[in-house]
């Protein structure tokens, strides 16, 4: 018995996720994470460093990692990635201008092999504001459509009303499922 | 069976306590009190204010006794609005049959005290209206707010930086601070403002920290941080007994800036001290140094000041 199956067991024991959320500064990445929570969203601060939330959802346990995404931060994602099953790639879907940048912060995270096994969720976020793109601009802003490598699924949504952050995620846990914990 | 007994030991202990509460609450504090009432000869309130200095202790206890009243009078006191505070004690007075020639200094106190307790709430409304005032860079009012809080460090930066508007520079994330303020709104800018007008030099002294190779931090991001600290200090109105101390009466949004202040230099000091690994490793060093400031308030004599150690 290989050591990975013998993780694989102890995780299909308790039914345990990681996923890591990441996106540029800005996204809304803790504000998706506090309402998903429960929590009051009026009140978030740009985050320095990381924050950590482990909760309970559908009889998973999931850690989920939340890290700060302003540039002087970026070189610190790494420091994240071991064992990651999902990562949540958010969006601020009403700012045009760097779009760009944002698809090229993803498509060079999509190459990291300690990445390679994870499945990937994309909000476009900020449904809600009236500037916004649409989630198929997004896609095709973000060429979604080029990646090969990896599940993906998009997804529009908005932090603050809560819209569509439940269907994401329940998308996202049933196709890490898929593959953890029924492979052997 | 042994966590068995000690976990039903726990259980009637608690259960004891909640109907000794109860008990005391609802019939013993009244009798308890009309007794010494009878005695002494002055009621609640007026034993309050003679038995403890001015501060944290006797406005605290002040407004325990008055929440916990049967008069509806004295209940509503905590609420008073500032021009009527007057007009309460004496209704106070009248309710409680107290004689003011008895106690001469009792109306003053009690005066200062409903100032300071029906203050701190209106604190609270102040700084939540600013809070909830949005940043926008398109306001020119907000936008020369934030160009003043650039030109306060224009000692420790170029011309290009300034005119390019290099906001990074003193630690905001992008190109438009706008994003950064989106919890705290012009609450967190006003706090960045007062701070570094109010104590130039210390605040320049905190952005060369700030800007320490391995040591840096985000200038601008901790302070809204930190704003979101005293934010929620006062709210949960852990804050009472330093204002309660602090200030002799109504409290204004200055206090509050002021305590913001405090907070900065002293998070500052605190940071340089722990030599935290990285920047990563902010949040743990922020609860960290919020479970040290929520200690410190809980010591009846607390106010936190800023205070500059002086330089032998």
């Amino acid at each position: 018995m290989g050591l990975l199956t013998i993780l694989k067991k102890m995780k299909q024991k308790e039914r345990e996720m990681r996923l890591l959320m990441l996106g540029l500064d800005n996204a809304g990445k803790t504000t998706i994470l506090k309402k998903f929570n429960g929590e009051d969203v009026s009140t978030v601060s740009p985050t320095l460093g990381f924050n950590i939330k482990t909760l309970e959802h559908r009889g998973y346990k999931l850690n989920i990692w939340d890290v700060g995404g302003q540039k002087s931060l970026r070189s610190y994602w790494r420091n994240y990635f071991e064992s990651t099953d999902g990562l949540i790639w958010v969006v601020d879907s009403a700012d045009r201008l760097r779009l760009e940048d944002c698809r090229q912060e993803l498509s060079s995270l999509l190459l990291e092999e300690r990445l390679a096994g994870a499945t990937l969720l994309v909000f476009a976020n900020k449904q809600d504001l009236p500037g916004a793109l649409s989630k198929d601009a997004i896609r095709e802003g973000l060429a979604l459509d080029a990646i090969k490598s990896h599940h993906w699924c998009i997804m529009g949504c908005s932090a603050v009303t809560g819209e569509s952050l439940l269907a994401g995620v329940d998308w996202l846990l049933d196709d890490i499922a898929a593959r953890i914990f029924t492979a052997d | 069976e042994h966590d068995g007994n000690s976990f039903l030991v726990v259980s009637v202990k608690k259960m004891f306590t909640y109907i000794w509460q109860y008990l005391y609450t609802a019939f013993f504090r009244f009798w308890l009190k009309w007794f010494i009432r009878q005695v002494t000869g002055k009621c609640e309130l007026q034993r309050i204010c003679q038995g403890y200095n001015p501060g944290a202790t006797r406005t605290m206890k002040t407004e325990y006794s008055l929440k916990s009243s049967k008069s509806q009078i004295l209940r509503n006191a905590v609420n008073v609005e500032e021009d009527e505070v007057e007009i309460c004690v004496t209704r106070i007075i009248k309710e409680k049959n107290i004689h003011e020639q008895k106690d001469p200094k009792f109306k003053i106190n009690l005066q200062v005290c409903l100032l300071q307790i029906s203050g701190y709430q209106r604190l609270c409304v102040a700084v939540e209206d600013l809070r909830k005032q949005a940043f926008d860079s398109a306001v020119n009012e907000h936008e020369n707010m934030l160009l003043k809080f650039f030109i306060l460090f224009v000692n420790n930066i170029t011309q290009s930086q300034f005119i390019n508007k290099q906001w990074g520079d003193i630690g905001f994330q992008g190109d438009d601070p706008k994003t950064d303020f989106r919890g705290m709104g012009m609450l967190g800018l006003t706090n960045l403002i007062f701070f570094s007008e109010n104590h130039t030099e210390v605040a320049r002294q905190v952005l060369s920290h700030s800007n320490h190779p391995k040591l840096g931090y985000s200038y601008a991001i901790v302070g809204i941080n930190l704003t979101e600290m005293a934010y929620s200090l006062l709210n949960s109105g852990a804050l009472k007994p330093h204002f309660y101390n602090v200030v002799p009466g109504n409290p204004q949004l200055e206090h509050f800036h002021r305590v913001y202040c405090y907070l900065v230099y002293e998070f500052d000091k605190f940071w340089l001290k722990e030599e935290p690994e990285s920047i990563m490793e902010f949040n743990h060093y922020r609860e960290k140094f919020h479970e040290e400031v929520k200690r410190l308030l809980l010591e009846p004599d607390v106010a936190l000041c800023l205070t500059l150690e002086t330089k032998q």
